[in-house]
């Protein structure tokens, strides 16, 4: 189809420009400043003035900046219906957004790939192994998280700004681990059982679910395995990578803890609904725990070899008391103690002794 | 279920695999015999191989990670379960995906893996990377022109960042490579969203208006209902226009801390428009057939072009930005200044519209512009 149009010829015909949008700004005179000791010009620092009221409900589902001189004749454009503040914010988004920047790295330069040499074939496949958990634990990050910034209203940009980070972030961990599983040629091995994949892709309806679910289940389990491999992996490659990866899950558990917190200040109801999803996440999370393929290949690792997977697999039950641990002191802080309700398969990992071997 | 355990190892002998089967099934007997089931233990043909990488120039990058079955792309992507590229099936997984974009041509382009790696490397902080101590007073109007288009700015790049969230969801994980480069743009927008915000409230100023219609708020680029449409609405055409803005950048910048701005934010958006025209230029190469389609998509986005309206443009005639572009480029909202500014904005709006024709030749669309297809407002532009 062909569009007749008026050419541009000249633009001294053109009738001089409507200055009346000068006028139109609800702060002028705003002089947001670096932060006094480093850190330079931060997005918290811009929270001044008419711009510091972060209201509870935005009321437009459009992409205006929040403290932008409203045109209430721009309608809606669609998605964005997370407008209430309850559903999404964490005071810590902004500062966490700058700490994500500040730390920006790269797995291509980063990691001493040169060191992760000679390591025996058994071990190399139970790294790959582990590696392919981890790398479609990472996919299915991204694809979640990706898609519901399209619902998370423009007007809490500070969150919305901190998950880009989160999805960068994300898309590392596959980056770095995706490179350990090719370094040695071997590969990505077997896929995820997929049942935690699913439940967290699931949770569409409710952003609050999503991070319980992401971040505090699967993210504690995730900082747990890391923490183990930048101590126990089998080359300094190994250990870097994990070491590496470490803050960016760190950041994530700081925003789910810090939501949470406050989803239940604002609507104290939640803490019912948060305790009774999770008993689903821990049902669906203990039913993936009964696959053995990570927890044998983190024995190898960890033995040294298939040989020393009875040494290895002592050293996973004490990872899974740790990742307990540390999932009940996150959901305590959160504001959902789970510690009097926890599920019987979680309740037997803080006891290894008694979970056999 | 049963383990396969591969002998077919990269480059060895016969025997050399026998000998390394044969330590397999020991190993994996010793396994057995103490109750582990060790069904992921195989070796994959490519064992024993490594990436070329040299630690001291770039590393280990992506696109040379992938060997063997790894690096095999299908042209169709059967996998519903999410499963990362080449990675062993496990037939009671849950089909979890819900990826409508399965087939290679819609989605793939050739160096998507190299942008992404680029991308990773050319991150800044607007926080540290722009000398804000370099902002000193404006004249009034000035300020207000700077605030506007910053306002604006601010306003587009949440499209630039949402639009393709929601199709990396939608693109199997077989295509990782693409969607990681749109992880990699997504961080991008924020960061641009984030500095234009900053640039609006550092300065005595603030912001201004928001956008009155969606359409030029973006609102095209979501309703695309194809990767491709969206692609060429949002990297072609949006990001192209906004592109050839911010490397006008030395021209309406009054201090460091602009020029700084839109330079850093220019190298990220020509990432951007790299990947619309590698991916439309793969699509015109490998399946001909959406020609046709794509050139409708071409006519509608060039109707926003010869108009100026349509997502994202800065310099669309009529708007506020526009306004405050010509009031920066001129040097002042006075008669005389704004008509130097309309000129310049003219020249502007030409480079626009020769830009966005040589990125459409380059994607193989370039018959539209011989055969008379084209809006015939955009060689008007040109000739203006």
């Amino acid at each position: 189809m062909v569009q007749e149009t008026k050419p541009e010829a000249d633009a001294a015909e053109e009738p001089p420009p409507d200055l009346s949008w000068m006028e139109k700004t609800l702060g002028w005179g705003t002089r947001a400043r670096p932060e006094p000791n480093g850190g330079g010009l931060t997005v918290d620092a811009l929270n001044i003035g008419v711009y510091s009221d972060i209201p509870d409900h935005i009321p437009y589902r459009n992409r205006m900046p929040r403290g932008a001189y409203p045109a209430p004749e721009a309608g809606n454009i669609g998605g964005y219906y997370l407008q209430d503040k309850y559903e999404q914010w964490a005071d810590s988004a902004g500062l966490l957004y700058e700490e994500g920047i500040s730390r920006r790295w790269s797995t291509a330069t980063e990691i001493p790939w040169d060191t992760a040499g000679n390591v025996p074939d058994d071990v190399e496949l139970a790294v790959a192994q582990v590696a392919t958990e981890l790398c479609q634990q990472a996919s299915v990050e991204t694809e979640v998280i990706s898609a519901w910034l399209q619902n998370l209203s423009p007007g809490y940009h500070e969150v919305k700004l901190f998950l880009s980070t989160v999805v960068y972030d994300a898309a590392r961990m596959f980056d770095g681990y995706r490179k350990r599983a090719m370094l040695n040629g071997g590969g990505m091995l077997m896929e995820s059982p997929g049942k935690m994949n699913r439940q967290i892709l699931e949770t569409y309806a409710g952003w609050s679910e999503t991070v319980l679910t992401q971040y505090v289940m699967r993210g504690t389990l995730q900082k747990t395995i890391l923490r183990y491999l930048s101590v126990y992996g089998p080359t300094e490659a190994d250990r870097a990578l994990a070491w590496r990866l470490l803050p960016d899950r760190a950041r994530s558990a700081a925003y789910a803890m810090d939501h949470i917190r406050f989803a239940i200040s604002q609507r104290p109801t939640l803490r019912k609904t948060f305790n009774d999803w999770m008993i689903r996440v821990e049902m669906v999370q203990a039913g993936e725990n009964r696959d053995p393929v990570l927890w044998e290949a983190l024995a190898v690792i960890f033995g040294g070899g298939v040989k020393g997977m009875d040494e290895g697999m002592a050293r996973v039950r004490e990872l899974q008391a740790d990742w307990v641990r540390t999932y009940l002191s996150y959901t305590k802080v959160a504001g959902i103690d789970r510690s009097k309700k926890l599920s019987p398969a979680f309740q037997m990992m803080l006891n290894p002794d008694a979970a056999g071997g | 279920m049963a383990t396969e355990v591969r002998t077919d190892t990269g480059g060895a002998t016969a025997t050399e695999a026998a000998t390394i089967g044969a330590e397999y099934q020991a190993l994996l007997d010793y396994g057995r015999e103490r109750g582990y089931k060790l069904d992921w233990l195989q070796a994959s043909e490519t064992l024993g191989t490594s990436p070329n990488f040299d630690p001291a120039a770039g590393g280990l990058l992506l696109q040379n990670a992938d060997a063997g079955r790894y690096a095999e792309v299908p042209e169709y992507s059967d996998n519903m379960t999410g499963r990362p590229r080449g990675a062993i099936e496990r037939p009671n997984a849950p089909r979890v995906g819900n990826y409508p974009v399965r087939t290679k041509a819609d989605v793939w382009l050739r160096n998507g893996s190299q942008l992404y790696e680029e991308a990773v490397q050319r991150q800044w902080s607007s926080s540290v990377d722009v000398p804000w101590h370099t902002l000193e007073e404006l004249p009034d109007d000035i300020e207000r022109a700077e605030c506007m288009l910053a306002t604006f700015l601010t306003e587009v790049e949440f499209v630039a960042g949402d639009v393709p969230g929601k199709w990396i969801a939608y693109t199997t994980p077989d295509y990782y490579e693409p969607r990681m480069f749109l992880i990699s743009q997504i961080m991008d927008e924020a960061r641009h969203l984030d500095v234009f915000r900053k640039r609006a409230l550092a300065n005595g100023g603030g912001l201004m208006g928001q956008l009155n219609n969606s359409a030029l708020a973006g609102g095209t680029i979501d309703s695309a209902r194809d990767f491709t449409e969206m692609s060429a609405r949002l990297h072609i055409s949006g990001e192209g226009l906004v592109l050839s803005i911010f490397r006008m950048g030395e021209l309406m910048s009054y201090n460091e801390a602009e020029k700084a701005m839109y330079r850093l934010a220019a190298s990220d958006e020509s990432r951007h428009v790299a990947f619309g025209v590698m991916h439309l230029q793969y699509l015109s190469q490998t399946d001909p057939e959406r020609k046709a389609e794509i050139h409708a998509y071409l006519d509608e986005i060039e109707i926003g072009l010869a108009q100026g309206f349509g997502g994202q443009n800065p310099a669309a005639r009529g708007t506020p930005s526009s306004a405050a572009l010509s009031i920066l480029l001129g040097g002042g909202s006075d008669t005389a200044s704004l008509r130097e500014g309309e000129q310049i904005a003219l020249a502007v709006r030409q480079r626009q519209i020769k830009e966005y024709i040589q990125r459409v030749r380059v994607a193989g669309f370039g018959d539209r512009f011989d055969d008379g297809r084209a809006n015939p407002a955009l060689q008007a532009y040109i000739a203006a």
